[in-house]
């Protein structure tokens, strides 16, 4: 294995639960997505990386170095927890200033690194502000601040995205694009898939503690369509759009899931999308929301989790 | 400043400061007051002059060594590791090239300096109260004495209490038990059994460099070195610990998983 990081069966426990169950993947350089449901091991896996945890089982490296070890090399990781405290007496300046010196950063150059990298996150006005005073958006951004001010080359980011608005994600998003087109490796972990897509197309997908699929995300998309896709209705008559429906070839089966509510299972989910409108306008149906269900990541993981390997 | 003295500044600056805070500072300092408030009340009663000089000084062997200092440096040096592995903000140092030994030595110059901002007016505000207050002066050896067996104990409790917050969850509980039954009820035993508490080397301290007074009538059978050096020695001793078992300690909370 020669990526970023590679994982190579790895476990690791927390008493009797298991955090992660012999996880093997390989991530390559540039941004890798590490996907996953909430509980599936992705901040396991990141605290296995940042050495805060051991592995129980199998070897875990980063730029060719053990996880669990120290050294100048972990100068050339960034690590943005999920959800670690701050040192919320400190100003956002000082916090990263602080954590420079700490690398052994001069305070001079500490000083303007930290400036540079408050500036990059787009925090300038607040960073004589004390943390405590921050938004859970503003926390995000002084923890990538402060992952990114020793302009590492692996940048590993639990969840970067969880908490900040949705101006402010339109700006990390563009912040990571730009951190890895100036030649950063980026691991960036979620649990909502349009997120990760919206990055990068290679992914990792996490499940039960266990890679259960990586690759492109088109190649594995693809794996995820040419199963059937639940697609969920509601209409004050259920039955009449039922009808319809269920005349179309490639829709499986139509289940009654409430009142006034509809799940449809179909082999081609882009027929079914684009001949619904027509349907509707035709037929003069009152079809009041459509939600595919297999945009929910869960049912993506339950599936792949489910033997789609 | 090389990198190395950098980093080990940087961790110890971020100690000193994390630990003289808020509520906890408050608190502190509000204990460190009570010798020197009970001097006061003493004064008020207007004794004898040498009465308030020699109960001021006795205090200092009675309450302000084995307690109050004991209690400040517990409170400041067990929740170095443990509250920040709770609170995850460990890991901003745990995952930088700072070294864990390096790590383990900042933290415990951090906190000895914020148990010596408190420990060291603890130990001399009292003497002056009771100087100011109508008692008898002090040679200048008697609080450079009391300041210095002050640190001495800083530097001692430091060490072992740190180690305690490094390998034990119950480090807090086990300090309050260790101060206040074996390092109170082991020196009242016969033979050598006292020569295991640190405050028979505190107060061994005070007597070989006091020939008068109520700190100097201790027993004292090592010389003044000897009771400095032990003291030190085990503080170095416990840091060295601290740090073996830091390389190996996970620094997660243990509540969360996946």
């Amino acid at each position: 294995m020669t990526g970023i990081v590679d994982a190579d069966s790895v476990t690791k426990r927390y008493g009797e639960v298991l955090g992660l169950n012999g996880f093997s993947a390989t991530f390559p350089p540039g941004i890798t997505g590490l996907v996953g449901p909430n509980g599936a091991g992705k901040s396991t896996l990141f605290r296995l990386l940042a050495g805060q945890l051991r592995c129980d089982a199998g070897t875990l490296t980063l730029l060719g170095f053990p996880a669990w070890g120290q050294g100048e090399f972990r100068r050339r990781v960034g690590y943005c927890p999920e959800h670690a405290s701050l040192f919320d007496w400190m100003t956002g300046a000082d916090f990263v200033t602080t954590l420079l010196r700490v690398d052994g950063f001069p305070r001079a150059e500490a000083q303007e690194r930290a400036l540079r990298a408050i500036e990059t996150v787009g925090l300038t006005e607040a960073r004589d502000r004390r943390l405590k005073a921050y938004s859970k958006g503003m926390r995000q951004r002084i923890k990538l601040a402060q992952c990114i001010a020793h302009d590492p080359q692996l940048i590993l980011l639990d969840e970067p995205l969880n908490g900040v608005d949705p101006v402010g994600r339109a700006h990390l998003s563009a912040l990571l694009r730009q951190l890895s087109a100036t030649g950063h490796h980026l691991i960036v972990s979620s649990h909502v898939l349009y997120e990760v897509e919206r990055l990068t197309d290679q992914i990792v997908m996490i499940a039960h503690g266990q890679a259960i699929a990586q690759g492109d995300l088109h190649r594995i998309r693809d794996l995820i369509d040419s199963r059937p896709h639940m697609v969920d209705l509601e209409t004050p008559d259920p039955r009449g759009v039922a009808k319809l429906l269920g005349a179309w070839d490639h829709v499986v089966s139509i289940e009654f899931t409430g009142p006034g509510k509809l799940r449809v299972l179909t082999r081609s989910p882009e027929a079914f999308y684009a001949a619904l409108p027509a349907l509707v306008v035709t037929e003069k149906l009152d079809v009041r929301s459509v939600h595919s269900a297999d945009d929910n990541l869960d049912a993506v993981f339950r599936y792949l989790a489910g033997g789609g390997r | 400043m090389t990198g190395e003295w950098t980093r080990l500044v940087a961790v110890t600056w971020l100690s000193l400061r994390s630990s003289l805070r808020g509520w906890r500072l408050a608190g502190l300092s509000a204990f460190a007051l009570i010798p020197t408030l009970i001097v006061v009340s003493v004064a008020s009663t207007h004794p004898a002059a040498s009465t308030l000089s020699n109960s001021a000084e006795a205090l200092f062997g009675l309450l302000t060594l084995p307690i109050v200092t004991m209690v400040i440096v517990l409170v400041l040096s067990v929740g170095q590791f443990r509250n920040e592995i709770d609170n995850e903000t460990l890991l901003y140092l745990s995952d930088r090239s700072i070294t864990r030994p390096m790590i383990v030595v900042g933290k415990y110059l951090g906190s000895l300096a914020a148990a010596l901002v408190l420990v060291i007016p603890a130990a001399l505000l009292p003497l002056a109260v009771a100087s100011w207050g109508g008692g008898n002066g002090y040679p200048a050896v008697v609080p450079l004495t009391v300041a210095a067996a002050a640190a001495l104990a800083a530097i001692a409790y430091g060490g072992f209490f740190l180690f305690l917050g490094l390998v034990s969850r119950a480090a807090l509980l086990i300090g309050i038990l260790y101060g206040f039954l074996w390092e109170e009820l082991v020196p009242l035993l016969p033979g050598s059994a006292p020569r295991l508490t640190l405050v028979f080397y505190l107060r061994n301290f005070l007597s070989t460099e006091l020939t008068t007074g109520p700190l100097s009538g201790y027993p004292a059978p090592l010389t003044a070195t000897a009771s400095i050096l032990v003291p030190i020695a085990l503080a170095a001793v416990f840091v060295v610990l601290g740090s073996l078992a830091f390389r190996y300690l996970e620094t997660a909370p243990e509540r969360e998983s996946a």
